[in-house]
């Protein structure tokens, strides 16, 4: 515990000099995209989407193109139309190529007006997609999606768990990857690099049974092997996030 | 039931086209009918230390190209009667290798071969690919050092899903053996080289034998005889423990070395 205690003391220490960092940060939203005034037919439709990616779209960020809804103007349909989505867990935050009144009222109602923007790149969106009729089930809503690795990753592969842990039984040679949404475990030698919490949890953690990485990251927060512990090497050992910091310590 | 044994390594000049001549030379002597092909097209190099480049008439990429029978294409070894090779073309390049051509002549060669021995070309790309896409068995030759190491890892994972087993459903996966070649104790013990643990953490896969450093087999790949063939040398007796190794005998792995030969000769002389 004594290691972290002085992390900790350390980043009290810098915070006293500086009441705060700015960084650039990028995030990812979720664009919807209105093709006509939001009747009950869009409702529906919507609920059906949301019922076949239950996780997906759970608080995700989302911003409202108007693009092809320029008719939308009436404040009360319009504070409708946010409540009506946030009561199903999305959180609207900005509106994109809308009227000048329009955004204007959105401004009025709280939210940002937002210019640009990208649209992901297909493939990642249909990854997403596959799996999901499996993942939906409607017995099992919140199956676990925990990805297991019995056989040695090797050099130049790349192993992903999109949805939840990876626990790799076997070793991670240097020059493979592992990256989970979740938390990572590696019960062989961790030599290669693990990117944990790759969808931006801040509570994911990385376990591994001889700590030899490359590189260890959370949430985008990295070390790498020169920045890891000497006393470390070899042990076990786990890291995670704590005050901004990427800790690691040996596991007892 | 005929084998395709792939010998492949990822890195360059760690010891495939010398172990896949010795390999080849070392099954036939068990009485084995065993061919040896040439993947490295454009760098003709097997016919070269099987001592067979003045006789190639017609080569694979013919065959493929249906420019020449597979018959006439095969050379038969002068020393040893089980043993052929099918020598690649040095004008042309890996371009002119074709995934169905390759299976076509690998199943014409499984009807009259036992083992079938593809000797990879280094990397990864078109050649190395389609040299190890048929294979049964793989014997991955590394060399005691961090970066040949590396390499073989890379084309582990490739073996294990870049075939025609891994890719198949149902089929027992490819059986991967390590080959360490060019094996010095005097170095590994200095540190300059790693240790047979070492590597063997690392990769992962059973040991098929240890092939020491040995000036004897540059020898033999200068006068064109595969290694085996030179009954004194230790490099030659550690192959064929490999091949037995690889036939299903029980001999444990050990390490001969010429240094210790010489030291020994150089004893004898001392008395005599």
């Amino acid at each position: 515990m004594q290691p972290v205690r002085t992390e900790e003391a350390a980043v009290e220490a810098v915070a006293a000099i500086k009441p705060f960092q700015i960084r650039g940060r990028l995030f990812t939203a979720v664009a919807l995209r209105l093709s006509a005034g939001p009747d009950q037919d869009f409702y529906d439709a919507l609920d059906a989407e949301l019922r076949r990616m239950p996780h997906f779209f759970d608080s995700a960020p989302f911003v409202l193109d108007l693009a092809q809804c320029q008719d939308l103007a009436d404040r009360d349909a319009f504070v409708a139309l946010i409540e009506g989505l946030r009561r199903r867990n999305l959180a609207v935050f900005g509106v994109q190529n809308g009227t000048s009144a329009q955004t204007a009222l959105a401004v009025q109602l709280g939210l940002l007006s937002l210019s640009g923007g990208r649209d992901a790149p297909l493939d990642r969106v249909e990854r997403k997609e596959r799996p999901a009729p499996k993942q939906a089930a409607p017995l099992r809503p919140t199956a676990p999606a925990t990805l297991i690795v019995s056989e040695p990753v090797r050099s130049g592969q790349k192993v992903y768990a999109d949805r939840g842990d990876l626990v790799v039984v076997a070793s991670v040679s240097s020059g493979a990857e592992l990256v989970a949404a979740g938390n990572i475990h590696v019960y062989g030698q961790l030599r290669g690099r693990a990117l944990a919490g790759a969808n931006g949890n801040e509570s994911a953690r990385i376990f591994c049974q001889s700590l030899d990485a490359e590189l260890l990251a959370v949430a985008g927060l990295y070390l790498t092997s020169e920045e890891m512990d000497p006393a470390l090497r070899r042990a076990r050992a786990q890291a995670y996030l704590a005050n901004d910091k990427l800790c690691l310590e040996a596991l007892l | 039931m005929s084998k395709v044994i792939v010998i492949t390594s990822g890195k360059g000049g760690v010891g495939k086209t010398t172990t896949s001549a010795a390999i080849g030379a070392a099954l036939a002597q068990r009485g084995y009918k065993t061919v040896v092909i040439d993947f490295d097209v454009g760098l003709r190099n097997l016919d070269m230390i099987m001592g067979c480049e003045r006789r190639v008439v017609f080569d694979f990429i013919n065959v493929i190209q249906g420019d020449a029978k597979l018959k006439q294409a095969l050379i038969k070894d002068k020393r040893l009667e089980n043993l052929y090779v099918l020598p690649t073309s040095q004008t042309r390049d890996k371009d002119a290798l074709t995934q169905e051509g390759v299976g076509q002549v690998l199943d014409e060669l499984r009807e009259e071969f036992d083992y079938i021995i593809c000797d990879s070309p280094a990397g990864i790309e078109r050649g190395a690919h389609l040299a190890m896409y048929y294979a049964d068995e793989a014997i991955v030759v590394t060399n005691p050092e961090v970066s040949s190491v590396r390499d073989s890892d890379r084309v582990l994972g490739l073996l294990n899903s870049k075939t025609l087993r891994a890719e198949s459903d149902g089929r027992e996966p490819l059986k991967a053996h390590l080959l360490l070649t060019r094996y010095d104790p005097a170095r590994v013990a200095k540190g300059e080289m790693l240790n047979v643990d070492d590597v063997l953490e690392i990769l992962a896969i059973p040991l098929l034998g240890i092939i020491p450093e040995s000036p004897t087999v540059l020898r033999a790949s200068n006068v064109g005889m595969p290694v085996v063939l030179d009954d004194k040398s230790v490099a030659g007796k550690a192959y064929e423990a490999a091949v037995a190794r690889l036939d299903g005998e029980q001999i444990a792995v050990r390490i001969d070395t010429e240094q210790k030969a010489g030291f020994l000769q150089r004893l004898l002389r001392k008395s005599a």
